[in-house]
C-alpha cells in the first residue's frame, strides 16, 4: 500500500488552496469596507493588499452570493471607459458582519500564533 | 475604445454560451451576470484604449470555462430559491446539486427522498382508496414465516389470503393529513438544512 507523505507537496497545496478560498469572503467584504468598488477594482483590491491568488470567476459568483444574502449591494454606473460598471457597496448588515469576522479571525490569528511560536522558532 | 468584429465575436460567443446554462435563473438576474462580466472583459481585455485578442483571451481565460462559471452562478441560485418556493421539486432539485458538491448533501438527499416518497405513497393510497374500497389502504397480511407484516395497497390486483384492511375509510383523511404533513415536514427539514448550507457557505459558523 502506498502512504502519502506528510510532507507531500501537492496536499500541502490543496490545504493552501482551502485556507485562501476560506478567507475569500472576508477579504471582499474587508476591501469594500472604505467604499465602493467594481468587480476587477475589488480583484485588484485583492491582489495588491493581500497575498490572496484570486480567480476571477470566484469573485463574480460570489459577490452574487453575498448580493443575495443582503451583505452587499450594487448599481451601476457610467464610467469614463465608455461602459457602465457594477459597484457594488456594503449594506449596514454586511458592515455588521465584517467586524464580527474580523474579531474573529483576529482571535484565531492570535491563538494560531502562539501555538507556532515554537514552530516558526525551530524548537523542539 | 475600439474591438475588432473577431474580438466582439469571440467575446459574444463566450458570453452566449454562458447565458444558455443560465437560462434556468430569473431573466433580469441572468441579464445582469452577463453585463456585468462583458464589462469586466472589456476592462480586462482594454490595452491603450483598444481591445485586443490576446488580451481578450487572457481575460477569458482568467474567468474559466463558461460551462464551470455558469455552474457556480446556478448552484447559488438553486438553494436560494429552493429556500423560498418551498416546493418539493425545486428543493429535491436543489439537493442534488448539494449532494454533487459534499457527502452532507448526499445524506441530506437520501433523507429527503426518503420523506417525499413515504408521504406521496400516504398520499396516493387515500387518494385511490374511494376508487378501490375492498383492496386499497393499509393492509396487514400473515406470511409464510407465521408472522404478519404491513403494507400499503393503492388497490390494484387482488388482496393476499387472510388479509385485514387495519384503517378502512380511515385511511383516506388519515392518509391525506399524514401524507401532506410528512412532505411539508420534510421540506421545512430539507430547506432548513438548505439554509444552513448556504449560509456557512459565506459565513462562519457561530
Amino acid at each position: 500500500m502506498k502512504h502519502s507523505s506528510a510532507s507531500d507537496p501537492a496536499r500541502g497545496d490543496k490545504w493552501e488552496v482551502q485556507l485562501r478560498k476560506g478567507c475569500l469572503e472576508l477579504a471582499i467584504l474587508a476591501a469594500l469596507w472604505d467604499g465602493e468598488l467594481y468587480g476587477l477594482a475589488i480583484l485588484r483590491r485583492l491582489e495588491g493588499d493581500s497575498d490572496l491568488i484570486v480567480s476571477e470567476g470566484t469573485v463574480y459568483p460570489l459577490l452574487s452570493r453575498l448580493k443575495a444574502l443582503g451583505l452587499v449591494q450594487s448599481e451601476w454606473v457610467e464610467s469614463d471607459a465608455g461602459h457602465p460598471r457594477k459597484y457594488y457597496t456594503l449594506t449596514p448588515a454586511g458592515r455588521h458582519r465584517v467586524c464580527e469576522m474580523a474579531g474573529m479571525w483576529t482571535r484565531f490569528s492570535s491563538s494560531m500564533s502562539r501555538l507556532l511560536a515554537s514552530v516558526a522558532k525551530g524548537d523542539r | 475604445m475600439t474591438m475588432s468584429s473577431d474580438a466582439q465575436q469571440k467575446m459574444e460567443v463566450y458570453l452566449g454560451k454562458l447565458r444558455r446554462r443560465l437560462r434556468d435563473m430569473n431573466d433580469e438576474d441572468a441579464r445582469e451576470i452577463i453585463e456585468e462580466l462583458r464589462s469586466h472583459i472589456t476592462d480586462k481585455a482594454t490595452s491603450d484604449g483598444e481591445i485586443t485578442a490576446a488580451g481578450l483571451d487572457a481575460a477569458l481565460a482568467a474567468l474559466g470555462g463558461p460551462e464551470e462559471l455558469a455552474s457556480q452562478y446556478m448552484t447559488d441560485d438553486l438553494l436560494a430559491r429552493a429556500e423560498v418556493s418551498r416546493s418539493p421539486v425545486r428543493v429535491l432539485e436543489s439537493l442534488f446539486r448539494w449532494a454533487s458538491l459534499s457527502v452532507a448533501g448526499f445524506f441530506i438527499l437520501i433523507g429527503a427522498v426518503i420523506g417525499y416518497f413515504f408521504g406521496a405513497v400516504l398520499i396516493l393510497v387515500a387518494a385511490l382508496k374511494p376508487f378501490h374500497p375492498h383492496t386499497g389502504g393499509l393492509w396487514i397480511f400473515p406470511n409464510a414465516s407465521g408472522d404478519f407484516e404491513m403494507s400499503f395497497r393503492i388497490g390494484f390486483g387482488s388482496v393476499p389470503a387472510g388479509g385485514r384492511d387495519v384503517l378502512g375509510w380511515w385511511i383516506v383523511p388519515i392518509g391525506w393529513m399524514a401524507g401532506w404533513g410528512l412532505v411539508m415536514l420534510t421540506t421545512y427539514i430539507a430547506v432548513w438544512f438548505v439554509r444552513q448550507y448556504r449560509r456557512s457557505r459565506v459565513l462562519p459558523r457561530r
